[in-house]
C-alpha cells in the first residue's frame, strides 16, 4: 500500500482539527470575553533512508541522507488573550476590564475561576454575582435601598442610600492576572482556572501594578474578528481538498499498478 | 535487455512512490507553523547504474503571520533559535511556543529555548523580544536567545515537531541579516499550487513507467514464447 495514505489522511485530520477551532470561535463572536484560539500545527516523525554512494576513478561520491515525512499533527491550540473591544451597554452593572486583568469568582465547588466576562447581576441576598449566579470575590453586599451605584476606574464600587445624600464606598472589585494567561484551563461559561502553565494569580486592584482600568457600564466583545476567521476557514478547507487530492492521486498509482499483472 | 528495462523501470516507481510521499508530507504540513517543505530529485552518481534519490530542505523564508500573542516568535531571516532537549540541542524556527511551570519559554514539545547561559527565565508581566533576541520582562533584560545556524541545508536532519538536529557546528546569525520578531508565526513555505502540479506530474510519470514495463513484459513474452516456433 502506497504509504502516502496515511500522511495525507493526518493533513486531513489536522484540517479537521482547524475548522472545529474555526468554528468554535466563530460560535462565540458574540460572547462576551471571549477570546479566540489559534491551532498551530508541526511536522511528525521522517524516515531516514541512507544516501546513495557511487566509487569510480575520482574516487567515492555520496549524496545526503533522503527524509520522508510521515505527516501532520496539531502542536497546541493556543487561546490568544488579546482585548476585546469595550461595548456600550449603559446597564450600571455591567463592567468591562480594559488591560490586563480577570474577575474572580467562586464556583458552586468553592473552588476559584476567573473570568473576563462582567456582567454582573445583584443576588436575593444583594451580593454582586455572574451572569451564571457565582458569587464574585471578594463580596460586596448592596444594601436594599441603595441607588447610584457607581463603579470607578479603579473598581471601587459606591452608592447613594436613603439615609445619606453623598455616596457610601461599598468596597472595590479586585482583580488577577497570570504571567502566562495561554495556559488557563477554559471550563466554559467564560470562566478559566489556573493551571500549572499559567501559574499563580497575582491579586490587586484596578489601575495599579499595571493592571487595567474597570469601565462600568460596557462589556468586553469577544476577540473574534469575522473576516480573519472565514479566510482562516478557507485555507483550511482548501488544504483539506489538496490532501484529499493527494490521496486521490496516490491511489490511481496504486491501480495503475495493479493493471501490470493482467 | 527488457530484463535490466524491468529492473531500473521498478526501481523508478519506487522513486515516484517516494517523490508522491514526499510531496504528500509538504502538503499535510501546508499550515505548519514555520514549516520547511522538501524537494526530492533524482541524481545519476558519476559511475553508478541507475540514479539515486536526493532530496534538500527548502530553507526560504515563511510570510511572517501577526497573531498578537507575545509568546510567538518568528524569525526573519535564516538561522533557528536553539532548543536543549534529553538528547542535546536541537534547532528550531519557532511555532507553539509557550512558557513551562518554572517560566522558561519552551517550544511545543516542552523543552527550553536557549540562551548563551541556558534557558532565558520570564518571571513577569509583560514579556517584550527585540530584533536582536533581547528578552526583557517588565522593562528588565532576562537574557537573550540564541540564534544560530549551521553551514548550508545539507548540514540539517528533520527530526519532525518542528525540530532540526544539526550535524555540523552552530554559529550565531549575524544581527543584520535576521530579526527576531514577537507576535507572529512563520507560515509553511510551501506553495501549493505548486505541489498540486507535482502530484498530477507524478501521477503521469508513474503511469508513463507501468506502460514501458507492460511493453518491455510483452517484448520478454513475445521472445521466451514465439522465438523458435515454427509456424
Amino acid at each position: 500500500m502506497n504509504p502516502s495514505l496515511r500522511t495525507s489522511a493526518s493533513g486531513m485530520m489536522a484540517q479537521q482539527r482547524m475548522i472545529d477551532v474555526i468554528a468554535n470561535n466563530l460560535a462565540n463572536v458574540n460572547t462576551t470575553g471571549f477570546k479566540r484560539s489559534r491551532v498551530s500545527f508541526e511536522d511528525v516523525l521522517y524516515e531516514t533512508l541512507q544516501g546513495g554512494r557511487a566509487a569510480n576513478e575520482t574516487g567515492a561520491e555520496e549524496t545526503g541522507a533522503v527524509q520522508i515525512g510521515k505527516g501532520v499533527r496539531v502542536a497546541a491550540v493556543l487561546r490568544l488573550h488579546a482585548q476585546g473591544a469595550p461595548e456600550n451597554t449603559q446597564r450600571p452593572l455591567d463592567v468591562a476590564i480594559e488591560g490586563d486583568g480577570f474577575l474572580q469568582v467562586q464556583r458552586p465547588d468553592g473552588t476559584i475561576a476567573y473570568t473576563r466576562d462582567g456582567g454582573l447581576s445583584l443576588s436575593e441576598s444583594g451580593s454582586l454575582v455572574t451572569n451564571s449566579g457565582y458569587l464574585l470575590l471578594p463580596n460586596i453586599t448592596v444594601p436594599e435601598d441603595a441607588t447610584n451605584l457607581s463603579i470607578g476606574d479603579d473598581g471601587s464600587l459606591s452608592v447613594t442610600s436613603s439615609t445619606s445624600t453623598s455616596p457610601v464606598e461599598l468596597g472595590r472589585l479586585e482583580l488577577a492576572r497570570f504571567v502566562n494567561p495561554t495556559g488557563l484551563l477554559a471550563l466554559g461559561q467564560n470562566l478559566y482556572a489556573e493551571t500549572e502553565a499559567s501559574g499563580q494569580p497575582v491579586v490587586g486592584y484596578a489601575m495599579e501594578d499595571g493592571f487595567g482600568r474597570v469601565l462600568q457600564g460596557s462589556l468586553e466583545s469577544s476577540n473574534v474578528e469575522i473576516v480573519q476567521e472565514m479566510t482562516d476557514m478557507i485555507a483550511a478547507q482548501r488544504a483539506y481538498e489538496i490532501n484529499a487530492k493527494a490521496i486521490l492521486a496516490a491511489e490511481q498509482m496504486m491501480q495503475a499498478t495493479n493493471e501490470i499483472i493482467r | 535487455m527488457p530484463l535490466r528495462g524491468i529492473v531500473n523501470t521498478a526501481r523508478t516507481l519506487a522513486f515516484y512512490t517516494r517523490l508522491q510521499e514526499v510531496t504528500a508530507n509538504n502538503l499535510a504540513n501546508a499550515n505548519s507553523d514555520a514549516f520547511k517543505a522538501d524537494r526530492m530529485t533524482a541524481r545519476l552518481l558519476p559511475g553508478a547504474a541507475h540514479p539515486v534519490p536526493v532530496e534538500l530542505t527548502d530553507l526560504q523564508q515563511g510570510r511572517l503571520r501577526d497573531t498578537g500573542r507575545p509568546l510567538d516568535l518568528g524569525l526573519d531571516g535564516p538561522g533557528f533559535f536553539v532548543v536543549n532537549t534529553a538528547r542535546g540541542e536541537r534547532l528550531t524556527r519557532g511555532g507553539g511556543l509557550r512558557l513551562d511551570t518554572v517560566g522558561r519559554l519552551t517550544d511545543s514539545q516542552g523543552d527550553p529555548l536557549l540562551g548563551p547561559d541556558g534557558p532565558v527565565l520570564i518571571h513577569g508581566r509583560d514579556v517584550e523580544v527585540r530584533a536582536d533576541g533581547t528578552v526583557l520582562v517588565d522593562g528588565a533584560s532576562a537574557g537573550r536567545l540564541r540564534v544560530e545556524n549551521v553551514d548550508g541545508p545539507a548540514g540539517l536532519l528533520k527530526e519532525g515537531f518542528g525540530r532540526y538536529l544539526p550535524s555540523s557546528r552552530l554559529r550565531p546569525v549575524s544581527e543584520d541579516a535576521t530579526r527576531v520578531r514577537q507576535g507572529v508565526v512563520e507560515e509553511a513555505n510551501l506553495d501549493p499550487l505548486l505541489s498540486m502540479v507535482d502530484l498530477v506530474t507524478i501521477q503521469r510519470a508513474y503511469a508513463a513507467n507501468i506502460d514501458a514495463l507492460k511493453a518491455m513484459d510483452s517484448v520478454l513474452g513475445a521472445v521466451t514464447n514465439d522465438v523458435g516456433k515454427v509456424p
